[in-house]
């Protein structure tokens, strides 16, 4: 909307404080990734020398990264656990009873804190002499139980998204409740009058009425998803297994001092974010989340 | 039944049942709700009541590891001793306050330009800002280490913030928000002479409360939280923010001691849990804001 009076290169300079650090943190290293994993990087002279596709080549013959990119893609279990979880928990609080912001707010609290702190908590839950195995011991589901879930190549990852889930799953539940604020009361009236049941009414009305919050959760949780890095190096530190694409990415550049190959494997990454980004448009449609199209 | 009957019937039948459904399930609802909050809350509780216990040996044992035995602050007072807490706390402070306050100075006038401008280039910075928000930040990262490092500022406060106040998800928010004023107000201190920039900050940005403050929430728990960038440049233990220096600290010299561990573990985690309950009334309402 053109406004009289204000001339073009106002909104230029509007935009312009925000573009150039934009530009510089957040477009260029895209780019810049680009180039860099089609190069030899010597960090010491800072110089860079064309190497065809060999980073990509050392990166299918790396079993570390095989292993970290068949890793990050299971922690994608992780999406649709958190959004069954946020909305069954969104669904639980939104009634409007006595002490339901409380709830609310303990939900939410794990959201609030870092992983580097909590993560740290969850690994004495986690040990094989922890308080999981005391849990278990004492509701005698598994009396005696002594299992290390976290040195266990079979479980330590999955340990690992029940971590993630419990961190995150307030942060959706929020949108969530946002999201079914939106919903009709008549569309719901009208389906109980019909004598609708509550999975009836979940699936033909609250659902559909929620696919623009579905879409962005599912894509903020994909994103979180193939991001995962501190939970897996507080919780397991890359061992039993669990090592992902981003820390692969960052052993690779910070402690082998290969930044090609690092490069490389952000690349990988970023293909993957917007494949499953693509998918996800198609799957649940554009409409609504981001507001007015330009 | 005729059409007049039904449409007279039709809000007592829908109370009726709705009545009966909630004296059948209240109980269990709440049952429900407990249930999930304490599964939310007991790595906190057994975290504190560790802390708490001077005597460590129950501290494994379910159910009486949540009740402290022997209680003092003995641990907490070791944490503090032994940590430079307080150091910790204020890097974090200085930290996150710079970055909310660059974030949202760079935001505001984007998504005021964005909402309610045109100039050259405005559905390209409008897609690119879609495709940013759709890959990690954390991709950047060795791109982002070279750019500072050529810059020289690696090891500085700079450098820990910069590449986080260009925020994608912040202009989208204040965009969304600033479309959605109403017209005729922004209209009228234009008629009243007002120029843009006056627009914004003194009718946009006022009307926009809920939005800043939201967004200056968010940005600032991610910052506090924030591990891998600023582990990345800082090198120096007295430069580091709370989330990677107690980290270090955690699981190198004290990770012998349990209790000193999870007395660490609450006691970090407790600047931002009393600030959250402090400000979740307008943090809560403003992310269930359907606009924002």
């Amino acid at each position: 909307m053109a406004r009289p009076g204000v001339r073009p290169y106002t909104g230029i300079l509007f935009v312009l404080p925000f573009l150039l650090p934009f530009a510089l943190f957040s477009l260029w290293p895209l780019l810049c990734n680009l180039w860099l994993s089609l190069m030899d990087y010597f960090l010491a002279e800072r110089a860079t020398a064309w190497n065809g596709f060999a980073n990509y080549v050392a990166l299918t013959e790396s079993d570390y990264f095989i292993r970290g990119l068949k890793n990050s893609l299971l922690f994608l279990l992780t999406v649709p656990a958190l959004q069954i979880g946020a909305l069954g928990l969104a669904l639980l609080v939104r009634r409007a009873l006595p002490g339901a912001g409380w709830f609310r707010t303990m939900y939410y609290l794990p959201v609030v804190v870092a992983v580097s702190v909590v993560a740290v908590a969850w690994r004495y839950v986690f040990q094989y002499d922890g308080l999981l195995n005391s849990m278990l011991d004492w509701s005698h589901l598994w009396p005696g139980a002594d299992m290390d879930w976290l040195g266990r190549p079979q479980f330590a990852l999955y340990a690992a998204m029940i971590f993630a889930v419990w961190k995150n799953v307030g942060y959706y539940m929020v949108l969530y409740l946002a999201g079914l604020q939106a919903v009709p009361r008549a569309l719901h009236d009208a389906a109980l009058l019909d004598g609708a049941g509550f999975w009836q009414r979940l699936r033909h009305v609250t659902l559909p009425a929620l696919q623009p919050v579905i879409l962005l959760c599912t894509l903020l949780a994909t994103m979180g998803a193939l991001k995962t890095f501190q939970e897996v190096l507080v919780l397991t530190g890359g061992g039993s297994d669990t090592i992902t694409l981003l820390m692969f990415v960052y052993g690779a550049a910070f402690h082998g001092q290969s930044f090609g190959l690092a490069a490389a494997a952000a690349v990988v990454m970023m293909i993957i974010c917007f494949a499953v980004a693509a998918v996800q448009f198609r799957y649940f449609g554009q409409k609504g989340i981001w507001g007015k199209e330009v | 039944m005729s059409t007049e009957q039904l449409a007279l019937n039709l809000p007592a039948a829908v109370q009726t049942r709705r009545i009966r459904l909630g004296a059948l399930a209240l109980p269990l609802h709440y049952a429900a709700l407990l249930l999930c909050a304490l599964l939310m809350t007991f790595p906190f509780l057994w975290a504190l009541a560790v802390g708490l216990s001077k005597d460590p040996s129950g501290i494994w044992r379910f159910p009486q590891a949540f009740w402290p035995r022997d209680p003092g602050w003995y641990w907490f007072g070791r944490v503090l001793n032994e940590i430079p807490f307080f150091t910790y706390v204020g890097n974090s402070l200085l930290l996150s306050l710079c970055t909310v306050l660059a974030t949202l100075l760079l935001a505001i006038p984007a998504g005021y330009a964005l909402a309610h401008m045109e100039f050259p280039g405005r559905r390209w910075l409008f897609g690119l800002l879609l495709a940013t928000l759709m890959v990690p930040m954390e991709i950047g990262v060795v791109p982002n280490f070279l750019t500072l490092s050529q810059l020289g500022w690696l090891g500085t406060y700079g450098a820990a913030m910069l590449p986080n106040i260009a925020s994608a998800f912040g202009v989208f928010m204040m965009k969304q928000y600033f479309e959605a004023l109403p017209a005729d107000a922004l209209e009228a201190a234009r008629v009243d002479g007002a120029n843009e920039w006056q627009v914004m900050w003194r009718i946009a940005v006022p009307m926009s409360w809920p939005a800043v403050t939201t967004l200056a929430i968010f940005t600032f728990v991610s910052a506090w939280n924030d591990y891998l960038w600023p582990s990345v440049v800082l090198s120096d233990r007295m430069k580091m923010p709370l989330a990677v220096g107690i980290f270090h600290d955690l699981t190198g010299p004290f990770a012998t001691s349990t209790s000193l561990v999870l007395a660490a573990v609450v006691l970090a985690a407790l600047p931002v849990l009393l600030c959250f309950v402090f400000t979740q009334r307008w943090l809560l309402a403003g992310v269930m804001d359907s606009r924002a």
